[in-house]
């Protein structure tokens, strides 16, 4: 039995008896690859290791370490390795202006979510059950996370602008023009926009998933396509859709770029009041505290929302 | 009038023909097998009946209305899939119950006819579980009740038992027997299984490549196939080569060698002399007797007096509980399988092979007909 998995020049038919049946053409990269197998085999413990090691080990250092510096500074007054202090929660769950951000954020979030989560599930039901080109269509859904957000971003500008391309091309049909830049309702076709692609990837996933036996059985037992769907394929793919909504839901909360860009002054979202505080106020103890209460508002959030799905459609969702 | 009345419909898939001018009818109570090689078209009969494909051509009626174009919840038929298809997301009674909510019936009455039904296949107590906590059968009987529950004018089924092992399939046929005895309701059931069809069918529609072969009883089937391809689809057939050498009245004359036999009019399609055909005898049919062991009736002439005999050897035994099935290379016919009963040979024992002409069935070898699907369903 070797040792050690490098040992290179160690004839492959003695580098351990489960190698017996690989004869002698096993030799080099590959003994050595068996070798280190072998190694690992024999050593539960150690093999556990290094398979979950790496991706826990990313999580700590990316993830875990930096949320609780996070949490550590929300604690502190003014400035990094300032006193214990509990102001910058009271302060910020005090103030009216702020809790109307969060409110106006909540409400844009809830508008983005739900036109993504239906024109989304519309597009991946269309791919799925109507088309015979899905990988095509599949393809163009993320075709535009090629492009920078930042660069798609302004390409919005260029259209909703006021004498932009869309107010060009009404005016050419003899309607009157929108300037929709600026507005509420640009900062929702942008969010839309730039999140459909995620929601519609787990709609499609699911969707997928779904035996058209299913939707045959629904049918031939009376039930009509409205019926059919809320009974029988909402109820099977709502793991995807739960995914999608968690997946568009939690960016847009946070998002600032996308309002800063298209929205007006008077379209403050809670992502903005916390970069602002990093960046511009430098009061970073100030910028984590909202920061936490936004993480663990939008987790409550997510997870009444989960349960409630999960309530409505019983076991839903098991798509073997 | 019948329940279900079909006539010359056709079903193309491009330049496919799945369904090629099909007639057929279901009488009220009555059990119709559609059975068919994989390929056949047979469950495309069933899903133009059903509703999810629409004929290229043709009609289907159900209590004489025409119920071609009107979409699958409104036609008073219900399906048992193949793969079942149960709601996962629902517990059994949720299952059975779906189409009895879809139709407004109220939740005490709807629970009430559910637990019926469960009754009735034999699955009380089983209603709050969920389909993938039963077994292959239960989930049959589930499938079952689900579709028995609404009370449609026709059940349909999509050979929902080729999943099951043998025993179960053979109790679940009996099942299905009761079940259509008990709600008096007229079952169309589409396999490719000729053993499930003739067990469970008061009539059978044999189809291949899209045409309808024959329509009859199971006896008609067995024992008066219009053509090769049914004789070897409904059970099993030896066949020997001929060649017509006369056409009487009385009879055909029909050179299988040296020999020419005459056999009854009755059993052959429309053959005229110089045809070359297949002489077709069922293996139970066939006798066989113990020949000297030297082998001195090899020459022995087939009969003219309405036998067909020759001798052979033992190469093959299988026992099948009351008979014992015979492989007997033949000397004048090649390989010829025997079903016989109370008889004992061994492997190698020499034999004499012989059948009544009155028992054959003649078809003429055109070349298409021979069974086999091309191609999957």
């Amino acid at each position: 039995m070797p040792e050690s998995p490098s040992s290179t020049d160690e004839p492959a038919d003695g580098s351990g008896d489960e190698l017996a049946t690989d004869g002698g053409s096993t030799a080099g990269v590959d003994g050595r690859m068996s070798g280190l197998t072998t190694y690992l085999r024999e050593r539960p413990r150690l093999r556990t290791l290094a398979i979950a090691g790496p991706p826990y080990g990313i999580l700590v250092l990316f993830f875990a370490i930096p949320l609780l510096a996070m949490l550590v500074v929300s604690f502190q007054a003014d400035q990094i390795g300032g006193a214990w202090t509990l102001h910058n929660y009271t302060d910020f769950l005090t103030s009216e202006t702020y809790l109307t951000v969060v409110w106006r954020t909540f409400l844009i979030s809830v508008q983005v979510t739900a036109i993504v989560a239906a024109v989304g599930y519309a597009l991946a039901y269309s791919i799925v059950r109507f088309s015979r080109r899905t990988t095509l269509l599949l393809l163009l859904v993320i075709l535009p996370f090629w492009t920078s957000y930042i660069i798609r971003m302004y390409a919005w500008i260029n259209i909703l602008q006021s004498d932009g391309v869309l107010d060009s091309l009404l005016d050419l049909a003899g309607l009157p023009a929108l300037g929709l830049l600026y507005t509420d309702t640009a900062v929702l076709i942008g969010f839309t926009y730039v999140w459909l692609p995620l929601a519609v990837l787990p709609f499609y996933a699911s969707l997928t998933n779904l035996d058209g036996d299913l939707i045959e059985a629904s049918k031939d037992l009376g039930a009509g396509p409205i019926r059919t769907f809320l009974s029988v394929t909402l109820p099977m793919t709502i793991n995807g859709v739960v995914t999608g909504i968690v997946l568009v839901f939690i960016p847009t909360f946070g998002s600032f770029i996308t309002p800063r860009l298209l929205g007006g002054t008077n379209n403050i979202m809670i992502g903005m009041v916390i970069e602002n505080q990093f960046k511009s106020a430098f009061n970073w103890p100030f910028g984590a505290a909202i920061g936490m209460v936004i993480s663990v508002v939008v987790v409550a959030l997510l997870v009444v929302a989960m349960r409630l799905g999960g309530g409505l459609f019983g076991a839903g969702g098991e798509t073997a | 009038m019948s329940l279900l009345r079909v006539r010359g419909l056709t079903k193309e898939f491009g330049d496919l023909v799945a369904v090629d001018d099909v007639d057929f009818d279901v009488e009220d109570g009555e059990f119709v097998s559609i059975l068919g090689p994989s390929g056949s078209g047979k469950s495309t009969v069933l899903r133009m009946v059903a509703g999810f494909e629409e004929p290229t051509e043709g009609e289907i009626a159900l209590d004489d209305v025409g119920i071609v174009g009107s979409p699958p919840f409104e036609r008073d038929v219900n399906m048992v899939f193949q793969d079942l298809a149960l709601f996962p997301h629902l517990t059994v009674a949720e299952n059975i119950g779906y189409g009895l909510k879809q139709s407004g019936v109220p939740a005490d009455e709807r629970r009430e006819r559910t637990e019926d039904m469960l009754e009735m296949v034999r699955l009380e107590g089983y209603g709050d579980r969920t389909p993938s906590e039963l077994s292959g059968g239960e989930q049959q009987r589930v499938a079952l009740a689900r579709a028995l529950v609404n009370e449609p004018a026709l059940v349909l089924f999509d050979e929902p038992l080729s999943s099951l092992d043998r025993k179960l399939r053979q109790h679940m046929q009996g099942e299905l027997q009761r079940i259509q005895l008990e709600t008096d309701t007229t079952f169309l059931y589409v396999t490719h299984d000729q053993e499930v069809a003739l067990a469970v069918s008061d009539r059978l529609v044999v189809l291949d490549d899209g045409r309808i072969q024959q329509v009859g009883t199971v006896e008609e089937l067995y024992e008066a196939p219009e053509s090769r391809f049914v004789a070897d689809f409904i059970g099993d057939v030896n066949a020997v080569e001929g060649r017509v050498t006369a056409v009487e009245d009385d009879g055909i004359a029909i050179n299988t060698g040296d020999e020419a036999v005459t056999v009854p009019r009755t059993t052959a399609e429309e053959v005229a002399v110089d045809d070359a055909v297949d002489v077709c005898i069922r293996p139970f049919q066939v006798r066989v007797e113990s020949a000297d062991a030297d082998g001195s009736d090899a020459d022995a002439p087939a009969d003219t007096d309405g036998t067909f005999s020759t001798t052979g050897v033992v190469r093959s035994r299988s026992y099948q509980g009351s008979d014992s099935q015979y492989g007997i290379e033949t000397d004048r016919w090649g390989r010829l399988s025997a079903e016989v009963r109370s008889a004992s040979f061994e492997i190698d024992d020499r034999v004499t092979v012989a059948w009544d002409a009155a028992d054959v069935h003649v078809y003429r070898r055109d070349g298409d007909g021979s069974p086999g699907g091309d191609g999957g369903s």
